[in-house]
């Protein structure tokens, strides 16, 4: 068991999602930042569906009531074991009572933590993900006793993950042209591609509102399905990029769609971060 | 049959192509749409699931489409050899609706706004035959169709920042049901004791797209006891 001491911000039981069930409504979900998450079960040698636990600004404090092994991928959030600092994306032993305690995110703002043989939770419609709507709780909640099942972890020997962290410092957001695309004027569309945006103070699991406004006036649309990484522009020229726990359906013109690289960058982005959009082809 | 309106073929993502039909949304339209994504899930094995907007069909594959001009020739072929249908509507489900005060508690101000009583806009509500286009926007949040004109009021001007699970609402030329407790900006006539979306479920939504809802006025006693129904497991949906 892990002992939640203290929540920290916002901090969620999350696994690659729910697929399959987008006709009924629900959201897709999963880890924000999947590739972090991947990294995190592929240093434990976990299967790479396993669930982990997704920290997001400001981290929680745990207890362990096991000893088990534990890595740290994504943001760095100056992480301390029993006041000792700790690396990230290094696999570390905890022992019974041991305390982990996280901090501020830096280099981004989502950390995953993956323990050998994975974090508990129940399955709802196939994933362990939390999300509103669908699980009875959507984040971890102080003195919650979060159960692991009880894996050794075997380092094995000289096996070594390269990991490219830089991503989380990069501007580029890679993506395509959404359905919608096309019927902006010409300026408006160099204006998506040459400008850069900041994220607002709006942002969750959901979705992002960009600080921009575009000069927009398309015509009204029939509802219609979208996408984590679809990006709306809305009547007075928001736009919004969904995200991992959107809704499965939109009535705004979609604009561009964010690349599956694109929205695991995105997903280290918080409020006032600047980044640009480049255009990948796809239909040409 | 209708001639087949052709559809555009859109790549959204490396894995997902969206097919959109330039129409209004019909009847016609979406038996069309159904028939399709039967054929569709029917003859290609890469297929994972498909979706569905007011006129348009999303489809999501196990791999990516390395050449799409290939794909679309596919998803052509298949659209022009549906087998003949007949616009057939799918099941009909009765929702159980008390319209009360305490839980319709924008049925008076409605009401005024749209010169009847509360009476007449309620008989008007469950007199009609709902047809849902599809689920989105929340889990088992179901795209009605079949609202009365009469019914037609504009949305609030300002969204209610928490709305009850299970509320009926009334907004522009639509109706819906709220599956869960979420800001909402549609005037709320009633509350039905039914949940629309149980993730307990192997189905958790009993609708799917091309069935009908039809709302019947129950009383605040019927709801309590439909309530307690529905936590003993004891309750079943009608559906004809």
């Amino acid at each position: 068991m892990i002992e939640v001491l203290h929540p920290g911000l916002y901090t969620s039981i999350q696994d690659e999602g729910r697929f399959g069930l987008q006709s009924w409504g629900v959201p897709i979900g999963g880890a924000m930042d999947k590739n972090a998450m991947h990294w995190a079960n592929k240093l434990l040698n976990n299967p790479s569906n396993s669930a982990v636990l997704e920290m997001s600004f400001k981290g929680p404090q745990f207890r362990f009531h096991q000893e088990t092994t534990l890595v740290l991928c994504g943001a760095y959030m100056e992480p301390k074991i029993n006041g000792i600092p700790i690396e990230n994306n290094v696999p570390v032993h905890v022992q019974e009572k041991d305390l982990l305690q996280m901090g501020n995110a830096h280099k981004g703002c989502r950390t995953y933590m993956a323990v050998a043989g994975g974090i508990q939770a129940p399955v709802v419609l196939g994933s362990q993900s939390q999300c509103k709507g669908i699980t009875s709780e959507t984040v971890i909640t102080k003195n919650k006793l979060i159960p692991y099942n009880s894996s050794r972890f075997i380092q094995k020997k000289g096996a070594r993950v390269h990991l490219e962290n830089s991503y989380s410092d990069t501007k580029e957001i890679k993506v395509y042209k959404g359905p919608e695309f096309n019927l902006l004027d010409a300026e408006t569309q160099k204006h998506l591609h040459e400008s850069g945006f900041t994220l607002s103070v709006h942002n969750s699991r959901m979705a992002y509102i960009l600080k921009e406004k575009l000069k927009c006036s398309l015509p009204s649309m029939w509802t219609s399905p979208v996408l984590p990484g679809t990006v709306q522009c809305t009547p007075n020229g928001n736009l919004i990029v969904l995200m991992r726990d959107a809704q499965t359906t939109g009535g705004y013109p979609r604009v561009l769609q964010v690349s599956e690289d694109g929205l695991n960058v995105l997903a280290q982005k918080s409020t006032n971060d600047t980044f640009h959009f480049s255009i990948l082809p796809l239909n040409e | 049959m209708m001639p087949k309106l052709a559809f555009r073929f859109y790549l959204m993502q490396p894995q997902v192509v969206l097919l959109e039909w330039d129409s209004e949304p019909s009847e016609a339209l979406l038996c069309l749409l159904i028939a399709f994504k039967k054929e569709i899930l029917l003859h290609s094995e890469d297929v994972i699931q498909i979706t569905q907007g007011y006129c348009s069909l999303m489809v999501f594959y196990k791999n990516k489409i390395n050449s799409p001009s290939k794909f679309k020739e596919i998803l052509q072929s298949l659209y022009e050899n549906i087998p003949p249908f007949e616009i057939q509507k799918g099941k009909l489900w009765k929702i159980p609706v008390y319209y009360g005060k305490e839980f319709g508690i924008d049925l008076e101000v409605s009401a005024q706004k749209l010169q009847m009583s509360v009476k007449e806009l309620v008989k008007t509500h469950h007199s009609v035959c709902y047809l849902v286009y599809f689920i989105g926007f929340l889990p088992g949040f179901l795209y009605l169709d079949g609202l009365p004109k009469i019914l037609n009021i504009p949305r609030k001007s300002k969204p209610s920042p928490k709305v009850s699970p299970g509320s009926i609402g009334i907004g522009g030329q639509q109706t819906g049901i709220y599956p869960q407790e979420s800001p909402g900006g549609w005037h709320i006539i009633g509350r039905t004791p039914y949940p629309l979306f149980q993730p307990s479920k192997k189905s958790p939504c009993f609708a799917q797209a091309g069935d009908q809802i039809e709302f019947y006025p129950i009383t605040k006693s019927e709801y309590k006891s439909i309530e307690k129904g529905i936590a003993s497991k004891t309750y079943k949906i009608k559906s004809v």
